[in-house]
């Protein structure tokens, strides 16, 4: 025992001198955390682009009423992927990337607790992006089951080949819940067990927070999908029984597999962003975050919250009423904890320093369209006026302002935030100004009108509609092609800032956080010390240091 | 300000006395604690085939495959006997090891595999004398999914105990830390806690 | 506190509550005609909640938006903010505030659903106790003219989905249609049925929705008020041409619906024109085919009445 501890620092020490990372590390199969973050982060983002032009041509159709741009067959493979990229390739992996490159960083660790298996973790997403993207080529096309896949429409196979869309999709997903299993066995350990000296629970930043909560939602949620999706498989490939009513099967119980997952999924995607939130109001609000401790805890508690709430999406699905009533209860509950971190950021804004730099922007912006979305949900789960909004463009509408308003906006805001951090360069403000403005304009020009549409009547996933919902659609159309316009100066800014920015200093936002204490980018391992923490988190205003050793290095090597 | 640092101080100096300590990063107490984590969610996977089981059996009108009365319990209750004496059996292996007793440890790790084996071997022999296939009707696609399901589990359990009983042949391998054996030993019970729950749904509750 | 603060807090109330209820107000104007009795509590509920949640996005996007323009940093000012780092009071008051909302919401929700009283496919056999309860609140209430003679629901109409039309029988004159007649004022049952795979039968001008599921018969009543020409879209998306899947529903007066079954009850069946199986035709007739393999759409339906 004594020797080995004595050999430990050694080993450590000798770590450090592993060669720096360069833009080739990025294409090989490497363990250090931030490298499998920002893999993550690109990766998803050339996804975020494809599933973007499949949303335009799907705008493209719909800007006149007729089917009269792609065939009804093709429309619905589009808003099939576009649904199943946007999710499974995108939001997914982008939130895992991100919450990869912080969480160690922010919690004092070297890396996370299983390296090899979170870069196993990460390989898996070009696999199963590749694998649905093949399903393009397949003579019968990719899915057209939408992106719930409900049988028997999903069952319906006109092509009769044991290869079709709808199978590629099913392995492609299983694929996508092995790998976020395996990321949620790591981020639970990682959070767990790496924490460094003094860095409590109640010490951890409120990301750190929201990515547990989210993971652990992973963790009881994704295997009830497996199961269904596993039972639809053998449906359609061995011809078994569990969802064809033709066989005497149950077409409803697929909805619950799949909703028990798919619901919760909705936090596991918007928790992470609610933690991106808690992060950067304090920093540019100058101001400790509001009601840290209830903060931090209210993730638990949507995550506790989010297995109780699926029904939500069945209450046109021939539920008993029984049922309709108590999931609506319990959907209308999630709005208590939500409702305490929306006050409380508005708290931390509240009577601040104000600075309106582009992440500033993205996250307030991101937060008046969160609290639109909020309210929208909260009419959405109430029975009555679910039953006549159910699967309208209301609903469209509602969920576009959660992943495009809050999730994509909260995004943007981390990934202009930690672009410092991340690549050791300043991005362009103007660029990133006007990035902000065209996505903030062009995300409530597309999906504000779904609203009226959807109370009018006009149902989603239709490739033709009646003529009398034209105008609002022209209009929706128009700010979803100003949508993909808005991702070309961010595209622009990202790749230019990142080739020759200007030099970023270690902390340029004087954040308080573990990671703003190391090195821009920081080195592999992170830390050539394991900080010892002494305080809470978002210490803004009170000059007191955060942790024992770090910041006194900081000032000799200053000072020198 | 100076009480803020001479607390930072007292600080530092407590946390570098422990650190050593605190901070080797057990990895194996690490991996362990993943594993369990992982196992909670895999059972989730089988409390969903189990939901979907008792949905299916109490709301399907023609549950039973025409010409089926019902399923065999005698065979699978030996087999059910067999599979958790096994359990016992991997503790005392387990033990044998933490006492440093090879050889015991090797025996009895052998024991639960034949038991494992033979738990397999009863299956197919079950499977291959049964009148319905997996396609008759969502009975016959739920019993053949929940016992194969649950015997993927059983194989890949003796699989991982083979792999540690090659390695205890390594002269000193088990002397740093058995990772590798308790996990698979854990993994076995969990195993056998599912396949009693299956029984009863599927053998008793008929 | 400020005298001249409170007094400013209450202005502010006051606006905001003047504007949530103009909103509130407006919500009425989003929505179809109210062609059926639900219809008119659905978009009271709505309205109710559009009142509220425009009161709650104001208030905080108002506050933002006044942090924003009045609390920014000067340029070269480095000092941070005051390091009030929370206010039991303050988050006992907004953890308590949303919970009462949320009782109220939910219990008023309630009250709505119970007065519309839709017969979900598992509740077959409390029909007759709900639909009577029914017609005792709605008496009571006034809301609108409906005797408790009419409340008995008038024949049971089998509606049939298909992938992709919509076909109406009358089984007691034998009449089948692909336009669903309806007479106002009295509470009509349907028997919904699919064919093939999963269906939604919404009428936007009713506000009701329902998911049909093959193998099973799902009972469904409300109670069309308004006579007039409206529209039926499936609602669960049901492959190739679910959009095309659309009828039309009339809602006349019992004379002109008795009229109608009468005078379709003489016609002789023929095939109803049907838009699925027409695109169909035409894909594959054209020059070179587009798109991918598609499930072939049924025959048109045959029947004594098309529209």
């Amino acid at each position: 025992m004594t020797n080995t501890q004595i050999e430990n620092p050694k080993i450590l020490l000798e770590t450090h001198h592993h060669p720096p990372t360069t833009w080739k590390t990025y294409f090989t199969f490497s363990t250090d955390h931030k490298v499998i973050g920002i893999q993550y982060i690109v990766t998803s983002f050339i996804f975020f682009l494809i599933g973007g032009i499949l949303a335009m041509i799907i705008r493209g159709e719909l800007i006149t009423p007729e089917a009269d741009l792609v065939d009804r067959t093709v429309y619905n493979a589009m808003f099939t992927m576009h649904g199943t990229i946007m999710l499974f390739l995108w939001t997914f992996p982008v939130l895992v990337g991100l919450a990869n490159y912080l969480v160690p960083l922010m919690i004092g660790a070297r890396d996370m607790a299983f390296p090899r298996l979170n870069a196993v973790a990460f390989w898996m997403v070009p696999v199963f992006g590749i694998i649905l993207m093949a399903s393009f080529f397949l003579p019968g096309g990719p899915a057209q089951a939408g992106w719930w896949s409900y049988p028997p429409v999903s069952l319906q196979n006109p092509t009769g080949n044991l290869i079709n869309g709808q199978f590629l999709w099913l392995i492609a997903v299983a694929i996508s819940g092995v790998s976020s299993i395996m990321g949620g066995v790591n981020f639970v350990t990682t959070i767990v067990k790496m924490r460094a000296p003094g860095m409590t629970f109640f010490r951890m930043p409120a990301y750190v927070w929201a990515v547990f909560s989210a993971q652990i939602i992973q963790l009881f949620g994704l295997p009830a999908l497996t199961a269904g999706a596993v039972m639809l498989l053998l449906d359609l490939s061995i011809g078994t029984a569990f969802f064809d009513p033709a066989k005497g099967g149950n077409a409803v119980l697929f909805q619950h597999f799949f909703w028990f997952y798919s619901h919760p999924a909705v936090y596991v995607i918007i928790l992470p962003v609610f933690g991106i939130f808690s992060e950067i109001f304090p920093v540019y609000s100058r101001k400790p975050l509001f009601g840290y401790k209830v903060v931090a805890v209210s993730s638990l508690l949507i995550a506790g919250v989010s297995g109780f709430v699926w029904v939500h999406h069945m209450f046109a699905s021939g539920t008993p009423a029984w049922m309709r009533i108590v999931f609506m209860v319990s959907t209308m509950f999630v709005s208590v904890p939500t409702g305490i971190k929306v006050f409380a950021w508005v708290a931390t804004i509240w009577g601040g320093k104000l600075r309106l730099t582009t992440p500033m922007l993205f996250a307030l912006g991101g937060l008046i369209m969160f609290v639109f979305a909020g309210i929208t949900g909260i009419m959405l789960s109430s029975v009555p006026i679910d039953i006549h909004v159910n699967n309208t463009y209301f609903v469209v509408g509602h969920f576009h302002y959660v992943l495009y308003g809050t999730v994509t906006m909260g995004m943007f805001a981390a990934f202009y935030h930690w672009f410092p951090k991340m690549t050791g360069r300043m991005y362009y403000e103007g660029l990133g100004k006007l990035h902000f403005w065209l996505s903030f304009i062009g995300t409530n020009l597309n999906f504000l009108p779904m609203h009226p549409l959807g109370l009018q009547g006009m149902l989603r996933r239709v490739s033709s509609y009646d003529p009398e919902y034209a105008f609002w659609n022209v209009i929706a159309s128009i700010g979803g092609f100003l949508l993909g316009m808005s991702t070309l100066p961010f595209i622009l800014n990202m790749i230019g800032s990142w080739v020759q920015g200007e030099k970023a200093p270690d902390n340029p936002w004087r954040a308080i956080g573990l990671e703003w204490l190391v090195a821009s980018p920081p080195p592999v391992e992170n830390f050539e010390e394991i900080p010892v923490v002494i305080s809470e988190p978002y210490g803004y205003g009170k000059s007191e240091p955060l942790t024992a050793n770090l910041e006194k290095q900081e000032l000799a090597r200053d000072l020198n | 300000m100076t009480v803020n640092s001479s607390i930072s101080r007292e600080e530092l100096q407590e946390s570098l006395e422990t650190r050593t300590v605190e901070h080797t990063h057990d990895e194996a107490a690490n991996s362990m604690f993943g594993f369990i984590v992982f196992l909670l969610s895999e059972s989730i996977i089988f409390l969903s085939f189990f939901a979907g089981y008792i949905v299916y059996k109490t709301t399907t009108p023609d549950w039973l495959p025409p010409g089926v009365e019902g399923l065999e319990v005698r065979e699978p209750a030996i087999n059910t006997v067999i599979l958790v004496s096994s359990s016992f059996v991997i503790y005392f292996a387990e033990l044998a090891l933490k006492r440093h007793n090879m050889w015991g440890f090797r025996l009895l790790w052998s024991t639960t595999m034949a038991m494992g084996s033979y738990f397999l071997y009863g299956q197919a022999v079950e499977w291959s004398s049964l009148h319905f296939s997996v396609t008759s009707g969502v009975f016959g696609g739920m019993f053949y999914l929940l016992t194969g399901f649950h015997g993927l589990h059983v194989f890949t359990g003796v699989v991982l105990q083979l792999i540690m009983l090659v390695r205890s042949l390594i002269p000193g391998n088990y002397d740093q830390g058995h990772f590798g054996v308790d996990a698979t030993s854990l993994f076995w019970h969990f195993v056998d806690v599912i396949w009693i729950i299956l029984f009863f749904l599927i053998y008793i509750w008929q | 506190m400020k005298i001249q603060n409170i007094l400013i807090l209450i202005g502010c109330a006051i606006a905001l509550t003047a504007a949530s209820l103009w909103m509130g107000e407006q919500a009425y104007s989003w929505f179809p005609p109210q062609a059926a009795a639900e219809s008119k509590l659905i978009d009271e509920l709505f309205s109710f909640l559009v009142t509220l949640g425009t009161f709650i996005f104001l208030g905080v996007t108002g506050t933002v938006i006044y942090s924003i323009i009045f609390h920014r940093a000067g340029k070269y000012d480095t000092s941070d903010g005051p390091p009030i780092e929370g206010n039991v009071t303050l988050e006992v008051v907004w953890t308590t505030i949303p919970i009462l909302l949320v009782l109220w919401i939910a219990t008023y929700s309630y009250n709505i659903y119970a007065e519309m009283a839709i017969q979900g496919p598992m509740e077959a056999m409390h029909i007759h106790k709900m639909a009577s309860a029914h017609a005792a609140t709605m008496e009571e209430k006034g809301t609108f003219s409906i005797t408790a003679s009419n409340s008995i629901p008038v024949e049971k109409i089998e509606v049939l989905a298909k992938q992709w039309a919509w076909v109406f029988r009358y089984p007691n004159q034998n009449v089948t249609s692909t336009e669903l007649h309806l007479p106002a004022n009295r509470r009509v049952s349907l028997a919904l049925q699919s064919a093939d795979v999963l269906h939604g039968f919404y009428i936007p001008a009713f506000r009701l929705k329902q998911d049909i599921i093959p193998k099973q018969t799902i009972d469904f009543e409300f109670t069309p008020i308004r006579p007039g020409k409206y529209r039926l879209r499936d609602s669960q998306f049901s492959g190739t041409y679910f959009a095309a899947m659309q009828a039309d529903v009339v809602v006349e007066s019992t004379a002109d619906y008795d009229q109608w079954l009468k005078l379709a009850a003489t016609h002789k069946p023929v095939p109803a024109n049907n838009q699925a199986a027409n695109e169909y035709t035409q894909k594959i007739k054209g020059a070179f085919t587009t798109g991918y393999p598609t499930v072939i759409p049924a025959p048109p339906p045959l029947v004594n009445f098309s529209s």
